[in-house]
């Protein structure tokens, strides 16, 4: 299907449709707005962190490596990196195996399964500002200190589980289940079966899970915020330095934040394609 | 013949992550649930069960005109993401080969740009020495920078469709994508005009992804709190902000608690419409 030429409104080979030629252009004009209106704005911010400059914005006053300098000399910014990567660890490591267990689990027919879908994406279908208010005050009356590893990574781990569980479902539901049949029928035990066989397979998508949950723990700011108490992680760093006295070196610390969260899932997306290709072999 | 059953018990397997959002979500939605109703006063908040909370939202012109006016933010921004989307979407789907995998990375990785970061960029384009102002000042349009380009509701609705516009693109293209290119082909050798195609068959066959990415845009945007913390002043401030004031500024918690259900409530009532035309699961996988 996909094999067949296009013939349609905008984008098309088809002879008899050249008349939409005026339709065509229109959209790839439209093509073109849009990456900007996606881009541009982040490629101002890119040119904007050589800015030599103390003021955030323009005009462009020369180039200059000195804001990367504070970013990466700053104490503050450092600690907040630290913090951001053990969290995003824990809580990517946590996630992706509740998620597994969970995945594992749908490929069996039980009773309330729907039910326990709905659980699962709970944490997506509830707005972020609420999932940090409601742990903030379960956590106050239990007496729990806000910090890194108690508040913040539940708060993590309740965000990243229903993506990591929606990217592992699929890779678990559609793979090729005759070897498994086969290791069972040999006499394998259930552990030995997922060790050698099935986690074998899925091994790609579990890394890719654990890449795109670390990533997107990296970035979670707004249940963070109500969770934190004193420290302080990447988001919430950069969020404060806006608010309190936005300075020069926000651009930089823009863009290293762009660029180590979409590589990160860059790597997640590779892994995906190669899981994706050994299970559907 | 009967079916190897997959490794593993169901029950154990599913153990670990049903508890954990057991205690860790659903405990919690209904402890706040629980607070929202008890009263607070000087010394904090008290157990009670008071309807003061809720009455204070809706009798209080503050409140409620604050909810309508977010609810209106985030309906204007879900149309704003539709119009920009569709166009996008559809080129998308009807692309093939190297071309298309180049686009698709492209359209979708800002995905995994951090939002604050995204919202944070509309400051040196809208502000003072933004973009804009220093442009028109550069080529002497005005003298002196504009002040209402930033802080108001409109610096908000571009910043918040700016973030999550990728919401609606993703699932429309989904659906769009799923299109037997026959159908268009059909109906197109039959003489049918393009607005026509797109009435009679591209819309109709999409609209689980419109619905889906509308829903997903509309949560968002209504549950805002950065971009108009950012880019929308004292008068740009929608819900969230007011909600989160109640616990990081106010210390009223009872009071933020009855705030937070009812956005919740708002969430849960229009899933609740949207599930009796598709399963809910749809919405988060963008209609698949």
């Amino acid at each position: 299907m996909a094999e067949i030429a296009t013939p349609l409104p905008g984008v098309s080979a088809h002879p008899a449709s050249r008349r939409f030629n005026g339709y065509r252009l229109a959209l790839w004009l439209y093509a073109a707005f849009f990456l900007m209106f996606l881009y541009g704005p982040l490629l101002m911010i890119v040119f904007l962190s050589f800015n030599d400059s103390k003021i955030t914005g323009f005009p462009f006053r020369g180039f200059t490596l000195r804001w990367y300098e504070v970013v990466f000399n700053s104490k503050p910014l450092l600690s907040a990196l630290a913090n951001s990567v053990y969290v995003g660890v824990a809580s990517a490591i946590i996630a992706t195996l509740l998620a597994l267990l969970l995945a594992l689990a749908f490929r069996h027919e039980f009773r309330g399964k729907r039910l326990v879908l709905y659980l699962i994406i709970t944490p997506i279908i509830i707005p972020g500002i609420i999932g940090g208010i409601v742990l903030l005050i379960f956590f106050g009356y239990l007496g729990v200190r806000p910090s890194l590893f108690t508040t913040v990574l539940v708060a993590h781990v309740n965000w990243v589980l229903p993506f990591a569980f929606l990217t592992l479902y699929p890779r678990l539901h559609k793979f090729d289940r005759s070897l498994e049949e086969a290791a069972m029928d040999l006499g394998a035990r259930d552990w030995q079966v997922f060790r050698e066989i099935v986690f074998p397979i899925v091994r790609p998508g579990v890394f890719a899970t654990a890449l795109f949950a670390f990533s997107l723990s990296f970035d979670e700011f707004i249940r963070t915020v109500f969770t934190v108490g004193s420290d302080r992680t990447i988001p919430v760093q950069f969020y404060v330095l806006i608010v309190e006295e936005l300075t020069p070196e926000l651009p930089a610390m823009a863009v290293l934040i762009v660029l180590l969260s979409i590589l990160t899932s860059l790597i997640g997306f590779l892994f995906l394609k190669r899981a994706d290709r050994k299970t559907v072999a | 013949m009967p079916a190897v059953k997959p490794v593993g018990r169901p029950r154990w397997l599913l153990a670990p992550g049903i508890v954990w959002l057991f205690v860790f979500m659903l405990i919690p939605v209904a402890f706040m649930v629980i607070v929202s109703f008890w009263s607070s006063g000087y010394y904090g908040t008290k157990p009670d069960f008071t309807f003061r909370n809720y009455a204070k939202i809706f009798q209080s012109p503050l409140y409620s005109g604050q909810l309508l006016k977010t609810l209106r933010i985030g309906l204007e921004a879900t149309v704003l993401s539709l119009l920009l989307s569709y166009p996008i979407a559809y080129l998308l789907s009807r692309m093939r080969g190297f071309g298309k995998a180049i686009l698709v990375l492209l359209l979708f990785l800002p995905f995994w740009a951090s939002y604050v970061v995204r919202a944070f960029v509309w400051l040196p384009i809208l502000g003072r020495n933004g973009l804009i102002n220093q442009t028109l000042m550069g080529i002497g349009v005005i003298d002196t920078p504009i002040d209402w380009l930033l802080y108001n509701e409109g610096a908000v609705l571009v910043g918040l469709v700016y973030v999550y516009t990728l919401f609606m693109t993703l699932p429309i293209y989904l659906s769009l994508e799923k299109i037997d290119p026959r159908l268009i082909e059909a109906a197109t050798d039959l003489g049918a005009r393009p607005f026509q195609v797109f009435r009679k068959i591209l819309l109709p066959l999409s609209w689980p992804g419109v619905v889906s990415g509308c829903i997903m845009v509309f949560l968002l945007t209504m549950s805002a709190y950065v971009t108009p913390q950012l880019l929308g002043g004292p008068r740009g401030i929608m819900f969230g902000n007011v909600i989160a004031s109640q616990f990081l500024a106010n210390n009223d918690w009872a009071f933020g608690a009855a705030l937070a259900v009812t956005m919740v409530l708002i969430v849960v009532v229009l899933l609740l419409l949207v599930g009796r035309k598709m399963k809910i699961e749809q919405v988060f996988t963008g209609g698949a």
